[in-house]
This record gives structure tokens, sequence and C-alpha cells, in this order.
């Protein structure tokens, strides 16, 4: 349904805005179709009815009378947005959708289709691994479900296949570390003890200080030291 | 010759022009609907000279044309000193439908418009003869959509190089500038650029150039197109009424003819040159993407018609009756006095 001599949008019309901002701080639901229809919009096409009624001067009420290509008005929420339809009009009460037009603060964008949503979605998904994996590993359970019988030919059998998947997968339990993570963990750890040391309970510190003194006591004993008083009881 | 006059029978008034009066009529012959032109006789110093040289022109011409898009002369008669043509009987014409809002005029429409009113002009500029008044009111349309051109009271032969032509042809707003300068020797551009004003005419549904005099005419042209230079348009200077213009730049087309496609743009830009000698020929335009390119042209039946027209044909049932019976009772036929 192209008109000729006209391809207004030559790029993927969904990768792209339009805006004038001499329009932006006036538009108003009564102007907001003129400002669709300006001239370096993209997304219009100047050989559509609504600029072959504004040519020829004619009243906007003879659009319902004409067929092919038009513009409408379809969704007004001030102040911010707008929706325009591209449509085919069959008849005065028949019409086809064939695009619409958001403008959200005066910029326009062309509102993709399903189609175009959807394959978007799925190539973004495709290309990501982990989608890979998913796919690989669906691949893999479907085989694993998979029988041959000499004289039946390839059957499938989910009932079995599912329990071989279930046992699979329980072994392979992956370790929360490695080996070497380990190692150089506890030799972290080993070395922040060392600097900062754990704040020891008071008892044991006594017994090591008393040890000490002990050698100390074999030490001096030869020099006829008197043992500190209060050693004496617990020596005993 | 009495017997041509009861075989028309006058069943309505169409107009009066300053040389004709035209008559709706029924050829009883053939059942066929026609008009028949009434030539004035005029003052007694004109009666004394002949026949009108307008009528004279189109009896002279149309007798040799036969083209489904040229208006048919189907007969000629004489009765008490005065000559009646008949013709073609066209329901309305291109001026009507142009003026009438509640047509919309479409881009396939038009383009059956061009294609019919093209087919004609190359056949009359193939036989030599330049029309030389094109206009919308003289691009006549039938209730089948067919268009005809009619009006062949300004139409000559032309390509004589020793034929010195007047330069006061065609109605203003559709007059070549070649022809506002005063040019006497001219061909098939002048047809042209009535051609793409009558165009732009039907796309903008007002008068494209519509100059209050010769000089505001030239004015308008040069404003809207650009003012020519010697150098864009070879001989200019040396026309008879050369007078320089300040040098306008021009619009661009696309910016005057807003819905219209790159296709049809080119189209205007060719029959609305300035320079004569590079404005397009009829087969040259006929040749043009435009016309191959869609939309395809309306069917003729699926032209529009204006309001009063199609009101007629819904009601035509009826007169038909009223003929039937007027016929039946043939002394109540009413008898036109040609």
């Amino acid at each position: 349904m192209m008109m000729p001599g006209k391809t207004p949008v030559q790029e993927n019309p969904l990768g792209l805005s339009w805006h004038d901002s001499a329009w932006i701080p006036v538009l108003n639901p009564s102007n907001i179709m003129d400002y669709f229809s300006e001239r370096s919009n993209p997304f219009y096409d100047r050989t559509c009815n609504n600029e072959i009624v504004k040519m020829q001067r004619l009243s906007p009420d003879q659009l319902n009378n004409m067929t092919g290509l038009e513009y409408i008005l379809l969704h007004v929420q001030e102040p911010i947005l707008y929706v325009i339809r591209k449509q085919l009009r069959h008849s005065p009460t028949q019409a086809s959708a064939v695009a619409d037009y958001y403008i959200i603060a005066g910029v326009v964008y062309q509102a993709p289709d399903l189609g175009s949503v959807v394959s978007s979605r799925l190539e973004m998904y495709l290309t990501q691994l982990s989608t890979v994996h998913h796919l690989q590993s669906a691949f893999d359970e479907a085989s694993s479900c998979s029988r041959y019988h000499p004289s039946k030919g390839y059957s499938w059998d989910f009932k079995n296949g599912k329990a071989l998947a279930a046992k699979k997968e329980t072994p392979v339990r992956e370790e929360p570390s490695s080996l070497f993570q380990r190692q150089r963990v506890d030799m972290l750890l080993a070395e922040l003890t060392r600097k900062f040391p754990l704040p020891v309970p008071k008892p044991v510190h006594q017994a090591i200080e008393a040890s000490v003194e002990i050698k100390q006591e074999v030490k001096t004993e030869k020099k006829d030291m008197k043992p500190p008083p209060e050693k004496k009881p617990r020596l005993n | 010759m009495t017997e041509k006059v009861r075989r028309y029978e006058k069943i309505d008034f169409l107009g009066e022009g300053q040389f004709a009066t035209v008559y709706k009529a029924k050829d009883v012959e053939t059942n066929k609907i026609v008009a028949v032109k009434k030539i004035k006789v005029g003052s007694r110093a004109e009666a004394r000279d002949g026949i009108n040289r307008t009528a004279l022109r189109e009896i002279k011409l149309l007798q040799e044309l036969k083209h489904d898009n040229i208006i048919g002369l189907l007969d000629v008669f004489g009765y008490k000193s005065n000559v009646s043509l008949v013709f073609d009987f066209m329901d309305t014409d291109l001026e009507v439908i142009i003026k009438d809002s509640n047509i919309v005029l479409t881009a396939a429409n038009i383009k059956a418009y061009m294609i019919q009113t093209l087919q004609g002009l190359d056949y009359l500029h193939f036989n030599w003869i330049l029309h030389r008044d094109l206009k919308p009111n003289n691009l006549l349309v039938n209730s089948e959509g067919v268009l005809k051109i009619g009006d062949f009271g300004l139409a000559k032969f032309f390509g004589s190089p020793n034929r010195i032509n007047t330069h006061q042809v065609v109605t203003r707003w559709y007059r070549a500038p070649e022809l506002l300068y005063g040019a006497r020797l001219y061909g098939t551009g002048i047809d042209m650029w009535a051609i793409g004003c009558i165009l732009a005419e039907l796309l903008l549904r007002v008068p494209f150039l519509p100059g209050e005099s010769d000089l505001d005419q030239l004015t308008k042209i040069f404003q809207t197109l650009g003012t020519p230079t010697e150098e864009t348009w070879q001989g200019m200077t040396e026309l008879p009424d050369f007078i320089q213009f300040k040098p306008f730049p021009g619009m661009p087309l696309k910016h005057i003819f807003t819905a219209a496609g790159d296709d049809l743009l080119d189209l205007i830009a060719s029959l609305l040159n300035v320079n004569p000698l590079e404005r397009c020929t009829c087969d040259q335009a006929l040749q043009m993407p435009y016309f191959n390119n869609k939309p395809a042209p309306t069917a003729g039946p699926k032209l529009p018609l204006p309001t009063i027209i199609k009101r007629q044909r819904e009601e035509r049932p009826s007169l038909k009756r009223k003929l039937l019976e007027s016929i039946e009772g043939a002394s109540l036929a009413k008898k036109l006095q040609f």
C-alpha cells in the first residue's frame, strides 16, 4: 500500500525517535496532530488521506468517506502522553490498524508490534550463554529418555529417563571452594591471628606464666632467690 | 434542413455564453442525449461578415478530429440563418468538480483525469493543433467518468514558421510566461503550461496562480517558481514585451503540494518549467514514472460526480418516463427553434 516515490522511514522505525523542540512547550490535544504531521517527522507519510484533505482545504470530516492510509488521535493522557494510530480505512465504519505511535513529553516513538518484541527478546535470550546451557540440558534430558529396541525401533521412556536424570544429578555436587582457595584462606587466617591474637581467658594465661616462672625458678634456684610468696601455695 | 431541426428535441437549457446558447436535447433517431450549441447571430454588422469565427474554427477542426478524449462534433445544421452545432452531451466539467467541496479528489482520481487530458491533448498536438484555451471549465466530464477536451473556439493549427499568432490567448491564470512576454511564435508548450496549472488546481482545489493583471500574473509565476535568467531561458530577453523582474528564488514544490508523492512533483515541475523549450510534451509526460506507479488511476464509472449530477442520475428513471410519455403524445413534444 506504500504510495509511489515515498519511503518515509528507511531504517528500522523502531530504532527512531523524533521531536521538534519549538513545539514541545505548546503541545495540547488540539494541535498534536499538526505536530505529528510536521514535514520532518519520519513517521508521517505525507501521501496519507489527512494530508490530502489538508492540501485540498476540505473539511476533516471527509476522512471517514475516504479509503486508504490515515492517522487518528487514539488516546490522550494530558499533559505528557498522546497515542496516534496509523490505519488503513476500508469504509466509513471499518479500518485496520497499521501502527501506533506514542508521544511522550513531545518525543515521538513507534510502538513496537508483538512480533518485534518477541523476536527481539528471543534474539537476546539466545545470545546468552545461560540459555544455551538450558537448551543443552533440555536436549540432554530428552535424549536420555530415548530408547532403542531392534524390533520396535526408537521410543520414548520418560519414567525411567527421569529417574536416570535424577540419579545423575545427585553425585554432581560441586565443592564450595577449591583446595588452593582453602589453603590460601587458612594461611591468611593464620597470619591474622598471629598479628591480632585472640583474647585468652585469664586462668590459662596464669598457667603459662607459671610454667615460665618454673623455668626461671629452676635457673634461679642456684642463686637462692626466694620464691614469690603468692606462688608458694599453688606449687604446693 | 427542417428535418434536422425536428431530429433534436430540446430537454433543458444548459447555459449561455458570449457567442452561443447551449441546450440539452435528445436525438430522436438514435435516442442519444446530445448538447446543441446554437451560435448567436450577433449584430447586423457581424452578420454581414458571415458566421462567427469561433464557430467556424470549431466546425473546421472538430469535423476532422475523432478521439475518446476530444469532444465529438456529431452534426451541424442551419436553420433560419442560424447555425447549430451538435456535440456529445457532457454532464459536468472539472471546474464544477474542483469547486465541489463534498468531493475528495484522491491521488487515483487526479491521475485518471490527467491521463485522459494528456491523451486527448497528445492527439491534438500530433495533428498540429493547439487548443490555446485549456482550463478546468473546458475539460468536460460525463457521468461515465470520461473526460473530453471541449471548446475549440480558440484552437488553431501551429507549426508554420511564417504564421504569426496572437499572444492574447488562454485565460490569464493558465497563460504561459512566454505568452505574457508577448511571444508571437509559440508551440505546444502553452497548452502544457495550462495542464500544469490545472493539475495544481486539482491538488489544491483553488486556482494555483490567480493573477489579477498580466503583470501580476508574471509576478505570481516567478514568486512561486523562481525568476528565470537568460541562462535558464535563452532568448527570453528578446521577447516583445520582456521586462526584467526582481530575482525571486521560488518555492520548493513539495512545500506547496504537501500530499504529493515525489513522482507527481516531478511531473508538476516538468509541466510548469518556466522555459518553454524545456517544458515536457504530452508524450514525454505520459512516459513519466508517475503514470506507471501506484496508485492506478480510478476507473471511469468510479470517478466522483458533483452532488447535483448524482441526484439527477438517481432521478433518471422518472425523467426517462417523462420523455417516453412526451414521445407517445407526439404533439406534446417541444420543438426547438434552432
